[in-house]
């Protein structure tokens, strides 16, 4: 399994490094707006993130953006020319000058030539150092050559490359932590990349890491240099420090493969503490206020949003929500107010507001590098909702009516109350010529009548073909394996005129 | 006592040993071993003295020569065979006798019919047939090579009613010796049975035998027959649901397969849009449908499309106006679909009333327990319980089930459960957990 592992990621790293960044796989869609009513920052958005993630996100947002194109790749551009990225660099500059109307950017020559061999002396120096420990057999310095050259080719962008020795690495890894340390860099790493699909291997391989940790601890002889009784407390708000960047990754994985639910119960456990040093560098707190929000209101009751977000049922008084503590989530929650406020809306009721918010927010998202295939998808899956808890207290009611509180035109809203009437999800029916939607009244007594009927006339019709078969089967009357024989069934079939008799 | 000519044969027959069945039984067969096509010239032809041997033997007493002799001129020279001799020897054949020589009365089945096609009127085989059926047997629920030819031949005939008495018993018990049977035989009644049934648009019934033939035991590789079969089920679902179900577990999966890729299935997806994709489909594979015979059963399907569509409107709307109704379901014309939900209504497809502005208001289905019907319900239940039991302790048993439990006692291993599994065994259990479970 380790070993197949990294053959696969190989592949699916080559195959977006042609492009310089992943970002362009995506299929190119319907160009985002941004105005003032889909109002977007760019300068205080990126603010937020540094490094390789800023770069990868300027390049997305460029990518479905037009608007913000040039902008977004000059920004990048900026951002490259302190990195130790010069393909990206020229690439990236490339891209831009080819927009129209943009300023030409000259590459800085000099620069790229500077980065490259100054990448090429370093590779070639860490990959000696290998060579040597490898010739020593010292497994730790193996393992930290390892580990250095896989850092260096993240650094670099070559993603292929650096998962190759990341995975090495733990061949030669002698603790538990060690072995962790090498899965958060792996995890790291395809984050990065949005290798959602592999993100679970890693994250499985590290809890159990993890899980192995103190078991070393309590032996004496083991690798437990500074571990003693003082440190105790401390080591534990270490592990559960990991243990929140796991169910990050965990989180962010089921979104990358449209798992919502699990997403969402994923991001609403997470603390603050732990992730600290990946904000900014991976995401940002309030990428994961939005996650887990959309997430959340698209998947979860409604009662486990309430508990799950802390927030106080409307109706009850407010003092006994202030005496329990608040549930980590809530720092998220605090980061980026129309989050809050499309919280507030939904477990209010007010649709009509949560439809706004999303329409208005809706650029943002698409923006967003994790959750831009998601968007429709997660919008779609709320509005939905939204309309079956809207109608579940009503035995009718008119369809305009209905529509006023969604803030949508009457026709369109009948036509997603029939897909979900017919989708099983509201039991009701409509009344086309009224506009009325009514619930059904189904009679327990009579449905289990007709139910139980229907059951036993399958059970006997199928335990009648079941008999026969058995028969059948006692005989040896089965259809034999091929012989020379044909097996066409015989003459009598052929001569069956069906056509004629089946007018 | 060896027989070399018809009058040995006769003798045999009049004899002092005439009477023991098995005897004679035997005394043919070994006649039959030695030299077949050798024995059935001498019985077809004449006898010494030139008498007719039919004239001399008695139907009901010397059954088993008389059976000898009558389908050996069946399958060698016909014409030498009267009509009404063929329909007295099926009347009034000694049935225990015929159980003795099976082969012969396969022989004999396929010579009437046979006969009677070369006379240009298959008709006249299904009296005897009709009697053969009914007489060989030791139950109605036993299967025999006499019932597909029956079967057949009354498709043939287009007449499906004659056969309806014969098809409404159902086939349990298999006794592949008693009654000379192959896989053929079971593959070929049960799917003329369907067919039978489909054309007297019994689709129920129909779907019952044809899912017999689909899911039948298999080593190899599926037959044409169950092919055909498949694509009649799913034309036939389509007609009576309005969709497909899905085939019995224990299908052949190579079937699934095939069936898969064939213009059936793209037909049963799209099902029921509107007509005029539904005939694109079948425009394009116009050809297959054609010859597979089965342009007819799509017409059906596809005459009811507009049907389901109305169907699923019902369990969405309650009230719809004719021109919306038209709209989602592919009809232009207010009139036709005007006709076409009153003629539902009409049927009791749909509970439904229509006002005369052309709004059409769905009604919850009318629900219908009464007491009597629940207590015929609970009954057919018992009883079908009471066979299973039955069953159960005949399979407990049974040589090869305590064979199989013996060894497993003495630590043969858990191989054992897997086998009984096979015979559908553990299964029946569940079964009758359930039927207990009402």
């Amino acid at each position: 399994m380790v070993a197949s592992d990294p053959m696969a990621t190989d592949s699916i790293a080559e195959g977006s490094q042609e492009a310089g960044w992943r970002s362009q796989a995506r299929k190119s869609r319907d160009p985002v707006i941004v105005d003032d009513a889909h109002p977007f920052d760019l300068d205080a958005y990126i603010s937020s993130y540094t490094g390789r993630t800023a770069v990868a996100r300027l390049l997305h947002i460029a990518n479905v953006c037009p608007s913000l194109a040039q902008p977004a790749y000059a920004r990048a551009v900026r951002l490259l020319r302190e990195s130790r990225e010069p393909n990206t660099y020229l690439n990236t500059i490339a891209q831009h000058n080819s927009l129209s109307g943009a300023d030409h950017i000259e590459p800085d020559k000099k620069w790229v030539d500077d980065i490259h061999n100054q990448n090429l002396s370093d590779k070639n120096k860490l990959e000696v150092e290998l060579k040597a420990y490898s010739s020593n057999m010292i497994k730790e310095s193996i393992r930290m050559a390892h580990r250095d050259l896989g850092d260096f080719y993240r650094m670099t962008s070559d993603n292929s490359n650096a998962l190759k020795h990341y995975t090495k690495s733990r061949e030669f890894c002698t603790t538990s932590q060690h072995v962790l340390e090498m899965c958060l860099s792996v995890l790291e790493l395809l984050v990065e990349q949005q290798n959602y699909s592999h993100i679970s291997t890693y994250i499985f391989k590290a809890e159990a890491a993890l899980d192995a940790i103190p078991a070393q601890q309590a032996a004496p002889q083991g690798a437990a240099t500074t571990a003693t009784q003082s440190q105790a407390p401390k080591k534990s708000a270490e592990r559960e420090k990991v243990q929140t960047k796991l169910d990050f990754c965990s989180a962010l994985a089921a979104l990358g493969v449209s798992n919502y639910e699990k997403a969402a119960t994923g991001f609403l456990k997470l603390g603050y503490k732990g992730l600290e040093d990946w904000f900014g560098k991976l995401v940002a707190p309030s990428d994961i206020a939005a996650y887990g929000v959309l997430c959340a209101l698209a998947t979860l009751p409604r009662s486990a949003l309430v508990s799950r977000l802390g927030l106080s049922q409307p109706g009850s008084s407010k003092g006994s929500s202030a005496t329990s503590e608040p549930p980590p989530f809530a720092y998220y929650l605090e980061q980026e107010q129309y989050v809050r406020e499309l919280v507030d809306a939904y477990v209010n009721s007010k649709f009509k507001t949560v439809l706004e918010l999303l329409d208005r927010f809706s650029s943002r998202h698409i923006l967003d590098i994790n959750l831009s295939p998601h968007v429709q998808e997660l919008t779609t899956m709320i509005r939905d909702r939204a309309i079956v808890l809207y109608f579940q207290p009503f035995a009718s009611i008119r369809l305009d009516r209905m529509a006023l509180a969604f803030g949508l035109p009457a026709d369109q809203l009948e036509k997603m109350v029939v897909a979900l009437i017919q989708a099983g999800q509201i039991k009701g029916r409509v009344d086309s010529q009224n506009k009325i939607l009514r619930a059904k009244d189904l009679d327990q007594r009579v449905a289990m009548f007709t139910r139980a009927e229907k059951v036993g006339k399958a059970i006997q019709s199928s335990n009648h073909k079941l008999l026969l078969r058995i028969r059948l089967m006692q005989n040896d009357l089965q259809v034999p394996k091929p012989s020379l024989k044909d097996n066409k069934g015989s003459s009598l079939l052929g001569a069956v005129p069906t056509q004629m008799v089946l007018e | 006592m060896s027989l070399n000519s018809l009058d040995d044969v006769i003798s045999l027959a009049t004899g002092a040993q005439g009477s023991n069945s098995t005897h004679v039984a035997n005394a043919f067969k070994a006649l039959v071993r030695k030299d077949k096509d050798g024995a059935d010239i001498m019985l077809s032809g004449a006898s010494g003295s030139g008498q007719d041997p039919l004239a001399i033997l008695a139907p009901n007493i010397h059954t088993l020569p008389y059976l000898y002799i009558l389908s050996a001129r069946l399958a060698t020279n016909a014409t030498t065979v009267t009509h009404a001799v063929v329909e007295n020897f099926c009347r009034t054949a000694d049935p225990i006798q015929l159980r003795l020589a099976p082969d012969r009365v396969t022989l004999l089945a396929h010579g009437i019919s046979r006969a009677a096609d070369q006379a240009g009127s298959i008709r006249t085989a299904i009296g005897p047939l009709r009697d053969l059926v009914r007489r060989f047997p030791a139950t109605p629920a036993h299967l025999t090579s006499v019932h597909p030819i029956f079967v057949h031949a009354c498709v043939k005939s287009h007449y499906f009613t004659l056969a309806l008495p014969v098809l409404q018993q159902a086939i349990t018990e298999i006794d592949k010796n008693t009654y000379d049977l192959t896989y053929h035989t079971s593959l070929n009644y049960h799917y003329s049975a369907g067919i039978c049934l489909a054309a007297l648009k019994r689709f129920r019934e129909a779907e019952e035998f044809l899912e017999i033939v689909v899911s039948s035991p298999s080593q190899g590789p599926p037959t044409a027959v169950q092919l055909d079969a498949l694509n009649k089920l799913a034309l036939i679902q389509l007609i009576i649901y309005g969709k497909t179900n899905p085939t019995p577990k224990y299908t052949h999966a190579t079937l699934g397969r095939i069936f898969k890729v064939s213009p059936y299935s793209a037909f049963t997806k799209v099902y029921p849009a509107p007509t005029s994709a539904l005939v694109g489909i079948v425009e394009k594979d116009l050809k297959t449908f054609s010859s597979d015979n089965n342009l007819g059963l799509v017409k059906q399907a596809l005459q009811r499309a507009p049907r389901w569509a109305v169907r699923k409107l019902t369990e969405t709307y309650v009230t719809l106006a004719l021109p919306e109704i038209g709209k989602a379901v592919g009809i232009e014309s207010e009139a036709e679909v005007r006709t076409m939900v009153l003629s539902m209504i009409e049927a009791g497809e749909i509970n439904a009333t229509l006002s005369a502005e052309g709004t059409v208001t769905f009604l919850d289905p009318p629900t219908s327990f009464t007491k009597e019907g629940i207590d015929a319900l609970l009954e057919d239940a018992q009883t079908h319980a009471m066979l299973l039991v039955e069953f159960d302790r005949e399979l407990e048993r049974s040589r090869d089930f305590l064979q199989k439990a013996v060894r497993d006692r003495e630590g043969g291993g858990p191989w054992m459960m897997e086998d009984m599994d096979m015979t559908g065994h553990s299964s029946l259990r569940e079964a009758i957990w359930d039927e207990g479970d009402f």
